[in-house]
């Protein structure tokens, strides 16, 4: 990780973290591998949905986090079109990422796309369940098995 | 009750945040303030236990960035005032009368400590004297913010498993876990601050603190220690050939590891031994 100031105002302070008190929507994205997961809270408005709030909540390391932070505050007040974008783009850059370092940026990113989905077939019927999608880059370095057991999905 | 018990929950991780920004006395009396805010909380949630109220460690982030200690100790008095108006929700005269009475010497008190520069933000990423290569200087950058959260959540787990046991060789457990913890959350803590990157650690989810499965959880939980050991045992070579002194911090806190392992198995095989006996 390179620390720039930035990043480190990300670490001591991670934006829009903890539960929405008012939301309309949320989704998870998880790692199969340990447990970890990050649930994305969402309030969604207007005929065109537009994101007015989000905020997220982490079961994992500093780098989720910091990246829960970074891209939470990219997409707070987007309409979902431009949201896609942001995924899209976002999981594109993680192709070029070692899949150890993509894999808790992915989380996030995947517990976004969720959000959205869920919000979506909402829209169709009220009490869809929340959707959730597991990651498929490997968050230990290749060749490195993980210490101890593993914890449950 | 349970609004007055989360800004108590505040107040007292504000309290610490602001002990690590101070210097010299003033240092101490905010974190013996904060322990005694700390203890307000525990026997808040205790009469919330009593009275069946459903209540979680969910919190509002709390602002700590300052340039000077007067602003947040000006921010910390306030919110004492408000716990001190929430307090005629709460049932209990006795503890309401201790509560109420502890906020007003402390606030007389934080009233009347010196103002000061506050340095614990900025970004500086070097610790005292030291020279650590800028790898060292990362890898600690990343454990300290790691590992600062961490304890932090073991603390609230290990709290929260203990006001909802009634086993006092387990009570007994929790609460060492939980002294052994506030000394390394302190200590990483002000190494954050003494390197400009101080950060309240973040909110805890549910899941984490209410537990279902105890046995699963001190399996984890020796587990994690273990690794623990590691990130430690890197460290302490990481910043060996720069810092004796952060090296030994480092092997000190690889050792007492140990002992919470040993508490932890014991913890194990009693809560195994009581349940297999119902």
């Amino acid at each position: 990780m390179n620390f720039d100031s930035v990043l480190l105002e990300h670490m001591m302070e991670p934006k829009n973290y903890g539960e929405l008190e008012s939301h309309n929507s949320e989704g998870i994205g998880k790692n199969p591998e340990n447990g970890e997961k990050v649930i994305v809270f969402l309030d969604v408005k207007g005929s065109d949905p537009t994101i007015e709030d989000i905020s997220f909540q982490a079961i994992g390391c500093m780098t989720t986090v910091t990246a829960g932070s970074i891209i939470t505050s990219e997409a707070k007040g987007l309409t979902f079109s431009r949201a896609q974008d942001l995924i899209a783009a976002t999981l594109g850059i993680l192709d070029d990422v070692p899949p150890e370092e993509a894999a808790c940026s992915e989380m996030v990113v995947l517990a976004l796309k969720a959000a959205m989905d869920t919000y979506m077939e909402r829209r169709k019927d009220f009490e869809f369940p929340v959707i959730s999608y597991k990651i498929e880059n490997s968050c230990y370095p290749q060749n490195n098995t993980p210490v101890g057991d593993l914890k449950d999905d | 009750m349970t609004r007055l018990a989360v800004s108590t929950h505040e107040v007292w991780l504000e309290l610490l945040m602001a002990g690590f920004m101070a210097s010299g006395k003033s240092k101490q009396i905010l974190f013996d303030f904060s322990d005694i805010v700390f203890r307000h909380f525990t026997w808040m949630e205790q009469y919330l236990i009593d009275e069946g109220i459903e209540y979680d460690y969910n919190r509002q982030s709390i602002p700590i960035k300052v340039d000077k200690l007067s602003v947040i100790l000006a921010d910390i008095a306030f919110r004492l005032r408000q716990i001190d108006l929430q307090l005629i929700v709460c049932g209990d005269q006795a503890l309401c009368e201790r509560i109420t009475s502890d906020i007003g010497y402390i606030t007389f008190v934080l009233n009347n400590i010196e103002d000061e520069t506050v340095s614990a933000f900025d970004l500086s990423r070097k610790f005292g004297d030291c020279d650590l290569t800028q790898e060292a200087t990362d890898a600690l950058t990343l454990f300290l913010f790691e590992e600062s959260y961490k304890e932090y959540e073991l603390i609230m787990i290990y709290n929260y498993l203990k006001a909802h046991t009634q086993d006092h060789y387990l009570i007994r457990v929790f609460q060492i876990l939980i002294d052994e913890s506030f000394f390394h959350l302190k200590s990483f803590g002000q190494m954050m601050a003494d390197m400009g990157i101080l950060g309240v650690p973040r909110v805890i989810y549910k899941e984490l603190y209410k537990i279902t499965d105890v046995t699963q959880f001190l399996k984890d939980g020796i587990n994690e220690e273990i690794l623990a050991k590691e990130e430690c045992k890197k460290l302490s070579e990481a910043v060996g050939n720069e810092s004796v002194e952060l090296s030994r911090f480092f092997d000190c806190i690889n050792m007492q590891e140990d002992y919470h392992i040993e508490l932890m198995k014991r913890a194990l095989e009693h809560y195994e031994s009581i349940n297999n006996d119902k």
